[in-house]
Parts: C-alpha cells; structure tokens; sequence
C-alpha cells in the first residue's frame, strides 16, 4: 500500500501524526529563544603580553613580532593583527568563521607556550582572551540619586548588582559614575621629610598593624582554646595612633603627625548622567552563548521588585535594552508572516474558487511551518530575522505541493470519481512530479548548508529550515492533503447563489485572461524567432540600463534607534569643561528630537580600576561618552542615520571638540551598523604612512559622501615625562623602577591594606596631600629614599619634561598599518565610497614599500559576494541536474534554466528602480529565486510535454498547455509575490533588513515569470521545429539510401559473388 | 450461467465490489492496474505522463436471469460518470467444474 493510500485510508491515524507533529512543533516553538539573527560563534582570540615600561617599538620587535611568527601558522587563520602600545602588545587572531573556537583556542595556547620563553625576561606571560559579541552590553540601566549620591556604590552593588549578577545568563555587572567609598591618607611631604618617613614606610606599618592572626590552639586543663589576635581597624581614625616611625630623638611619630586621615571617595572617577541628572549607570553583560532576551526579559521582571529595596531617593530606569531592538524586529516579522499566510489563502481562494480547498491549503500551511520549529529547537536554534524570513518564504512555496494534488484530485471527483478514490488516484498520477519539484527546491537550499564563512553561518539555518520544510511540506502533500481531500471535497452539484453572484466576475476575468493569453501565445509561437530576439534584447536592455545605477553594500543597516558617541576635547581639558559640553549638546538634542529620544546619557572622567565595562574604551577628563536611546522606528519621522548624520554636523561645528566619532546602532560596520569605507596603509615608515592616512582622510572629509572619518593610529598626545638619568639612580643605589614605584606612590597613591566593615572591604590608599600635588615642582620636589636611608630628591635623579605619547604601532598580518575609516553618508553605498576612496589613493604618489588596501565591510563583502557566485553556479547546476533527469533530456532543462537570466534582470530593474542596493541579502534573495523561478518553467514544459505525447502537434501542444497551466503558474507565483509583499512594503522595525530579500524576490520572479510565460512556449517550438526538421532529412536521407540499395541491390550482391569466385 | 467482464476506469473499484455483494454475485476475479483504450471517445488508460489513469477489470459468472439487472445498474453508474468509463461484456459459460 502506497503513503497515499494508506493515507487515505486511515483517517484517523494521518490526522493524528499530523497533530502530533503540530503539537511537538508548538512546544518546540514555546520554547525557542529570540535572537535578532543566528547565533554566531566568536572568531576572534586576542593574545595579551604586558612588558611593563617598554616602548611601542620595542613591544613590537621584541614581543609583538616573535609572538605573530609563530601565531602565524596557526590553521584557519584569516587576519592576525596587532598593536604595540606602551607596555602592552594586543595580538589579535581573526579565524575563518564556522570551526571551532575551543579547538583554535588550545592550537593558540600551544603554540604561546613555544614562544613564552623567547621573549624577553621582564615580559609577563603572554594570556589568551576570548573576544565575542557577548561583551556588548546587554542591559544599560541608570540610577539617579540625590542625598544617597555619596553611598550610590555600595547601594547599587548590593541591592542592584547582586541580584542582576545571579540571574541565570548573566556575566558580569559593572556599575559606573558612582564613586566607591576609599579612605585615603594624605600626606604632608613637609612633614614627611622633617621626619624622615617615606609613603613606603608609612603604608607598610598600616598593612602591618591592620592584622587579624591565629595563633594557634593551646590546652588549659582539659579544654583546648584557640588563640587569636585581633589587630584589625575598628574605626578608620584608629589608624591615627599607628607609629610610623621614630625620630632621632626617639621620639614615636604617629600618623597624625605626618598624614590626614580621610574617609571619602575614590578621587577620579567618572561621572554618570541620564537625562541630565547625576547618577550611576549599570552595565550587564551577558555569558557566552546565553540569550538575551531572554536574560532582558528576567531583568524587566526583577526591577520592580530592586526598586522596592533601594532608598526612596534612588530611581532605576533603563537607558538601553538590546532586547527591544529585537523584540520588535521579530514581532515585526511575524506580523509580516501573518500576512503573507492570508495573502496566500486569498489568492488560492480567488483561482480556486472553492471554500473548501482553501480551507485544505490554509490548514496545510502551518503544519510544515511548525515542523521547522521542531528541527529549530533540537539543533539549538533561535527565533530570528532568517529563520523567520525562511518561513516567510516557504509560505509561498509550500503551498505549491499541496495545490497540485489538490487539483488533480479535483479534477478526478469533477470526472466523477468517487472523493476516496480520486484522492487515491489523483495523488498518485501527479506524486512523482510533486517529489520533483521538491527536489529542485532541495537542489536549492541543500548548497546554501555547506557555506563557509560569515555568509555560511547566516545561510546554514536557512537551508536546513527550507529543506525540512519543503520535505515536510511534500510528505503532506501526499499523505495529509489526500486524506483531508477525501474527507471534505465532493462533487459540486450545485454552486449556492450568495458564491455565484460573489464568484462570477473573478471567473469570468480568469477566463478572459485564459483566452487573452491563448490568442498572444498562438501569435507568438508563429513568430518565434521575432519574439524571441525581442524578449532577450529587453532583457540586455533592461539589465543594461539599470546595472551602473545598483551599488553594494555588505548588510543593509539596521535602524535600532541606538546612538553611541564617543566626543574628545584637547588632551587635558579638565573634565568640568567636558561636562558642560556634555549638558550643552544633551540640551540641544533633546531640543531638536523631541519625542524622538528616549534617553541620553554621558559618562564623563577618567575611569576607576574595577569597572570591566569601562576599561573596554577609553575614558579620560577630556573623554565624554555617549549613549543614546531614540523610539523605535516607525514611531519617528526621522531615521537613525540622519539624526546621527545632524548630530555630527553639529559636533562638528564646535571649535572646543577636538574628535568625536557617532556611532549609528552603538557599533561600525558588520551587520547591522553603519557601512564604512575602511582603507589600509601598510609600510613600515610611521611618519610616511601617517602623512599619507591624513592626506587620505583629509580629502574624504571635504567630499560630502563621508560623514565621518577617522584615523586608527592616535595623534602624538602631550604629556609629562620624568626622565631619571640612569647614572645618578646607580650612584645612589636606585634603579628606575624603584624610582618609578615611588612617585606612582606618591602621586597616584600606594594601596595599603583594606579595611573591613560590614562585610565590605574598602582600600586604604596613602597618598600626597592632593594640594602638594599640582605642579611640575612638587614632583620635582618629592623625595626618594635610597638604600641607606638617604633622601634625594627627583630633581637631582633626573628631570621633569613635557613629551609625547609615542603612538601605537598597528600591524596586520606582520606589516605595519594604518587605517582610515569613512563613514558613508545616509543613502550612499559603500561601494560608492570605496570607488570614491581608491580615486584619492590613485592620485597620491605612494612611496615605493607603501601599499594600501580596501578591507573591513567591503572585504567581507567582497566574501561574500564571491561565496555566493560560487553558490550560485552550484545551484543552478544541480537545478539542471534535477530537471534532466525528470525530464530525461537535455533540452527541455535548458529553456527552463534561461528563466534565470531574466529573473536576475528582474531583480536588477526593481533594485534601481526603488534605489536599493545589492547586499547580502538581495543576494539571498536571488539565490532562492533560481529554484522558485524555473519551477514555473516546469510546470509549463511538463503539460506541453503531455500534450504532445497525447498526439498533438508542437505549435497546438505549446499553445493548449500554455492556457491550461496559466492559473497554476500565475496562481504559484502570485503566491509567493503577495507572501514578499509585506516584506518588501514592510515599515516595522527593522524592515529595512529583509526589505532588500523582498524587493529582489518580488521582482525577480515577476519578470522571470512573465518571461517564462511566453518565451518557454516560443522556445519549445523552436527546438521543436528544429526537431521536426532533423528528423525529417534523417529519414530522408535514410530513404534516399534505402532507395539506392533497392536498385543496386542485385549488382552489388553479384559482385561481391564474382569476387569471393575469384579469390 | 453467463460470465460477465467489466472494465472499468480504477476510480470505480469499490463501487463495483459493491454492487456485485448487493446484486448476490458473489464470486469474481479482479485484475487491477490493466492498460486499455476505449473504441470511440474512451480516454486511454495507459497509466504513462500522458495517460496517468489506470483500468481494472473483474470477471464474474453469474445466473442468466441476474445479467440484465446487472448490466442496467452498471450502464447507470457509466452514464453517471460518462468521463470515466466502464464497459461491460457478457459471454456464455460452456461448462464449469
């Protein structure tokens, strides 16, 4: 017994699996976690070495170099760059994506240790440190405070950073702009050097006073006791009567005497604002591999619930979610899906024309639908904009299975057989065909599963989902439609009234156009070779004309209404300068956005140790940090990259700022973020690559296609230098980190110990008086203390002078390089940009070793473009494959494949025409069309086919078929269409992602469709005709020679007699 | 006793069956998935890409006195659904064991 049969035989137990899959289906879905796409595994390892106190170029030659060499060979290795700052050398590995970052993480790890022990003895280990998204920031919360500002920290670590830190999912919790309590000693260096003590000396004797110890158990009688002695501070004025030292006359010199004890805050710290009042920000970042919105929608929960515990003068509020970016990007979405699936049962009911195979059709879509979601759930998989681009795509297509059997069944119960066995039937006549045509689609989506690369992680879902799907959707197709068909289709005697009067008029027009179109191709196939000339100078024309106005771009951006900006005054602005400039542009822009801003804040001041999230970038006095958040979307007039492209022109303006970079989406380039031209100067020159980068960069910020351009390696920044002469430090026992150790002491202070209180531990930091501390002659002044006790002061060691910062040294794949980022304008592509970019490089003379190279965006882009080519031949090959072999020849695949030309002159023509530009995925989209496309061509050949089989000449067989599969193939591809028109049209959020996948797919499969619909008649007869004509002169030739047989017959027969006699 | 051929497009199969229980004929011998073409206006039922369709037939031998009755209610279900097709032959039974 066939699927089919049994199908239709066992009601019950069909439906039932049916349901059963449903209900796994809907489980799964409950279950799956959002995401806005994919989860992309991380492919990048930074390798850190500190050499504390070495130069840029000495990191780079004696730390940087050996460590890239040998890293160099590590397999799966893309890029490896790296910068060589002050003491510090960052090598960063970027792999190829898809393998496995552990795996690369142990082949680092093993070859650190080969090289540990060539780099220089002072040099730290090298440590490995996994980069990934997860860093970003998940949450920003803000919390403002007035009486309570002063206890902010320790309010918010314990009521708010504790319990956001032990939600599940959640990494860390860093808490910025709130100053941590710290007692500091401040000391008199007068006072100090009168009495000849030393910070060193006076935070040893702290450490050494502030101690709890055990000293052990002892017996007394029959009980054993423990000893302790308690020494700990009670009270940090009890540090007061520490003797630090003694004086010559012997006389103790308490801490009183010498230092100020004073229990406050960290000196520098940054300051938090949002909206304009003071208060901290709250940072959480999520663990690797955990989803957040999920761990958003936790966080959401437990507010209320924190709020209630913290003073009534602290508020909490959000400043930025990630999750609602994609919260409603995926409603979004479904909404779109949602559509299409009614756009689709409407359009089925229109050329159907029967209730109750619309009902069929509309039942049977969601079944395959929710199959996916099983195979989503157990591979891990995530509710995003490709999985769920991927449903909205199969909607159009899952239906074709199902309408086909459903129409040969129809036909069956209309011819007069009974529902049971036209269901039986009908299914089985057209099963063979239905498993074709999912095997195009398979042929498909199959390839897009074997991706490598960044487009390989996006594609992997989709092709697996598709192929689920579509295997889903067969499997029904041929054992859920027959069974319901015999159940609920049946002979239509007579059509009610109510249907007729509503009907009538869509019949009619479906008819006319039947005829219409029978009348055009009958015209057509007598004038093929006119028609078809005609059809492919349209198509080179079309093409032609619209291909030089179509620019690339890697991934369309992303408008989630999030603005970081990051604005820099001269180096050694004091920070309340930066802070009233920071209130100033808060001011302007809530003024010019009204009820497009939904929060603003800005951290301004030098970071403290302590907070992961702020040691990330940098921050400084002269360093204003801002994060934004606006409404979403489609709830303001203005989009995210005009209001960042207004905000820039304004920073810009400001004679005080001396850099700002405005980040659309809080992040540059990759997916999603604003596109950026980034060009790369390679050569070993510092002064020659950098007058080029500025030469480079000052051009693009005169063209008005760039908004933004920055240069990667930083200015020469002023600053302080003490330069110890070696000699005199040897003369006095010293040596330069001894010295270095005392005025970091001094200035910056010496951790002494930490005092404990309640539980909480708070550093005890010794410290110049903060007065004594203002000049280059205090530092000059301060004392050094050598072996023998003996104080000298700096200015005798060496002197104080005004320098400055060396710049870092960046290499990429062992060169050294710079580079110049641009950032596109609003609605200029980034091929646009890197066109404009190479024709400023092309006019400068580059030195002999300069080059300079296209990379970042473009470069992936450029990835892309060639992996999906390759995909795309691939594809389309195995289309062919698929087809001859159904058709069992070679010809009929070729006319079909043709349609594939013309839906690519489609999508180009809807491309320029509604100005969207070509990424990855409009590219996706064109991918998926070559399946969609020649299944129209399909259905065409394989009824002309029939025809002709049943006996009837090339031209009638072409023409009849041709109006018999009209409604099919309009009816498959109108499904599809109205499925992408809620995408391409779509104004939710994030709709300008998928717009581009519907335009092309919209306009791709209309032209390649209307394309189909006459030139595959018209070719089919040519190759026809040809056929006819061989076959013809074969058989004449034939003839012609069985002719001359016939009469040579008896001589030939004779001679070859003779000749055998004569031998 | 009269044998009695029918042939007919697959889709009547069941109906047949039935009709033979309700009409007391009992025995018969069925061959499914047959090829044929009907003389004048019949489809062919060639079970190809052209012709998908698909002929049985069953043999049955039945009293004289039962044919008539028998071809009039197949020659009724025919008319019903002339697109199908069924035809019916009757032949004598010389001699059974």
């Amino acid at each position: 017994m066939s699927l089919y049969e049994g199908s239709v035989k066992k009601p019950i137990m069909t439906s039932l699996v049916f349901v059963a899959i449903m209900i796994v289906g809907l489980f799964s879905f409950s279950k799956l976690p959002i995401d806005l796409v994919p989860d992309i595994e991380s492919n990048m390892i930074m390798v850190m070495t500190y050499y504390p106190g070495a130069a840029s170029e000495d990191i780079e030659n004696n730390v940087t170099r050996p460590i890239e060499n040998t890293l160099n060979s590590v397999e799966h290795l893309k890029h490896l760059t790296s910068t060589s700052s002050e003491g510090t050398s960052v090598v960063t590995l970027e792999f190829e994506f898809g393998y496995d970052i552990d795996v690369l993480t142990n082949n680092v790890r093993d070859k650190l240790d080969m090289v540990s022990s060539a780099l220089p003895d002072a040099c730290q280990k090298p440590y490995i440190f996994k980069f990934s998204a997860d860093m970003i920031p998940i949450v920003m919360l803000s919390a403002t405070a007035s009486e309570s500002q002063a206890a902010l920290y320790k309010i918010l670590d314990e009521n708010v950073g504790n319990p956001l830190a032990r939600i599940d999912g959640v990494g860390t919790v860093s808490i910025a702009g709130a100053p941590k309590r710290e007692i500091n000693v401040y000391m008199d260096p007068n006072k100090m050097e009168a009495y000849h003590v030393s910070v060193e000396a006076v935070s040893q004797a702290i450490a050494s006073e502030n101690m709890n110890v055990s000293a052990g158990s002892f017996d007394i009688g029959s009980n054993t006791y423990t000893l302790r002695i308690e020494g700990e501070f009670d009270s940090p004025a009890e540090m007061n009567n520490i003797i630090v030292a003694h004086a010559a006359n012997g006389a103790a010199v308490y801490l009183r005497d010498v230092a100020r004890i004073v229990d406050s805050l960290e000196e520098r710290t940054q300051k938090s604002f949002t909206n304009g009042q003071q208060g901290a920000m709250i940072i959480v970042q999520k663990q690797s591999g955990a989803n957040s919105v999920q761990i958003a929608n936790k966080i959401h929960a437990e507010l209320p619930k924190l709020q209630k515990q913290l003073p009534p003068d602290v508020k909490l509020g959000i400043i930025v979610d990630t999750s609602d970016n994609i919260k409603n990007t995926i409603n979004s979405l479904t909404e779109t899906i949602c559509y299409a699936m009614l756009f689709v049962v409407l359009v089925v009911f229109v050329f159907l024309g029967r209730w109750r195979a619309t009902v069929i059709i509309a039942i049977t879509i969601p079944m395959s639908l929710i199959a996916s979601f099983i195979y989503l759930y157990a591979t891990g998989g995530s509710l995003n904009m490709i999985s769920l681009s991927c449903l909205s795509i199969a909607i159009g297509n899952v239906v074709d299975d199902a309408i086909v059997v459903l129409e040969n069944v129809t036909t069956h119960i209309e011819r007069g057989s009974d529902p049971k066995q036209a269901a039986i039937h009908g299914t089985n006549e057209v099963a063979i065909s239905v498993i074709a045509s999912t095997l195009t689609m398979i042929a498909v989506f199959f390839p897009l599963t074997m991706v490598s690369g960044m487009t390989g992680v996006l594609f992997k879902q989709l092709g697996w989902m598709m192929c689920v799907i579509m295997t889903v959707s067969t499997v029904n197709a041929l054992s859920f439609t027959p069974m319901i068909c015999a159940q609920m289709l049946k002979l239509q005697k007579k059509p009610s009234k109510i249907f007729l009067t509503f009907y009538k008029p869509i019949q009619n027009f479906l008819d006319k156009l039947d005829a219409a179109y029978a009348r055009m191709l009958n015209a057509a196939v007598r004038h093929r070779w006119a028609v078809l000339s005609s059809v492919i100078i349209l198509a080179v024309v079309v093409g032609g004309l619209s291909f030089p106005f179509i620019e690339s771009e890697y991934f369309p951006t992303n408008d989630n209404g999030r603005i970081g900006a990051t604005i820099e005054l001269p180096m050694g602005t004091r920070v309340e300068k930066a802070e009233e400039i920071a209130k100033r542009l808060t001011d302007s822009w809530n003024k010019k956005y009204p009820g497009m801003i939904k929060v603003i804040n800005y951290r301004v001041g030098q970071a403290g140790s302590g907070n992961s999230f702020a040691s990330m970038s940098s921050s400084g006095p002269h360093i204003i940090s801002f994060n934004m958040s606006l409404v979403q979307s489609n709830e303001r007039d203005k989009g995210l990259i005009a209001i960042c492209d207004e905000m820039r022109d304004e920073v810009s303006k400001m004679p005080e700022i001396a850099k700002y970079e405005v980040l659309a989406g809080g992040q540059q380039g990759g997916m999603g973020g604003q596109n950026a031209a980034e060009f790369e100067i390679y050569g070993y020159d510092l002064n020659q690559t950098d007058q080029i980068a500025k030469a480079l960069a000052d051009s693009m910020r005169n063209n008005p296609s760039f908004v933004q351009v920055k240069i990667s390696r930083s200015d020469y920044e002023p600053r302080y230098q003490v330069e110890f002469d070696r000699e005199k430090l040897a003369l006095h026992g010293l040596n330069l980190s001894t010295a270095a150790t005392y005025v970091r002491n001094r200035i910056y202070g010496a951790t002494a110990t930490r005092f404990r209180e309640d539980g909480e531990e708070y550093d005890v930091k010794v410290h110049y008086e903060p007065m004594q501390r203002i000049s280059v002659e205090d530092i000059e002044n301060m004392m050094i203390y050598t072996p023998t006790g003996a104080g000298v002061r700096v200015k005798d060691l060496g002197v104080v002078k005004e320098g400055f910062t060396l710049p870092t040294i960046e290499r990429k794949d062992r060169q050294r390089m710079v580079s110049v980022t641009g950032t596109m304008a609003d609605g200029i592509a980034l091929s646009k940009g890197v066109k404009i970019g190479q024709q400023y490089i092309n006019n400068m003379e580059l030195p002999a070793n300069v080059t300079v190279q296209v990379a970042g965006s473009y470069e992936d882009q450029m990835d892309a473009a060639k992996d999906m080519s390759t995909l795309f031949i691939l594809i389309v090959i195995l289309v062919f494959i698929v087809m001859a072999a159904q058709f069992e020849s070679m010809t009929y695949p070729f006319i079909i494949i043709l349609a594939i030309p013309f839906a690519l002159v489609g999508i180009l023509a809807l491309l320029a025409l509604t100005g969207t530009n070509l990424n990855i995925m409009s590219g996706m989209g064109a991918i998926m069309l070559a399946g969609i496309v020649v299944k129209n061509g399909i259905v065409l050949i394989d009824y002309t086919q029939l025809m002709r089989e049943r006996g009837m000449g090339y031209i009638q067989s072409a023409v009849r078929a041709g109006r018999s599969r009209l409604r099919p193939v309009l009816m498959t591809t109108l499904t599809t269409i109205l499925g992408m028109i809620p995408m391409a049209v779509g104004t939710g959020v994030g709709a300008e992602m998928w717009r581009p996948l519907g335009i092309s797919v919209i306009g791709g499969l209309s032209v390649g469709t209307l394309m189909t619909l006459i030139y595959v008649p018209v070719m089919f007869c040519i190759f026809g005709s040809s056929t006819i004509r061989r076959t013809r002169k074969k058989l004449r030739t034939q003839r012609e020679l069985n002719e001359y047989y016939l009469a040579h017959k008896d001589k030939m027969v004779r001679d070859r007699v003779n000749k055998k006699i004569e031998d | 006793m009269k044998s009695v051929m029918i042939m007919y497009d697959q889709a009547f199969q069941e109906k047949i069956v039935d009709l033979l229980t309700r009409s007391n004929c009992r025995g018969f011998s069925c061959f499914p998935q047959i090829q044929g073409r009907g003389s004048k206006t019949g489809e062919p039922h060639f079970g190809t890409h052209a012709w998908p369709s698909m002929c049985s037939a069953i043999l049955t031998v039945v009293e004289d006195e039962k044919v008539d009755g028998l071809l009039e209610k197949l020659h009724a279900m025919d008319k019903e659904t002339e697109m199908l097709g069924l035809r019916a032959f009757v032949w004598n039974v010389e001699k059974t064991i």
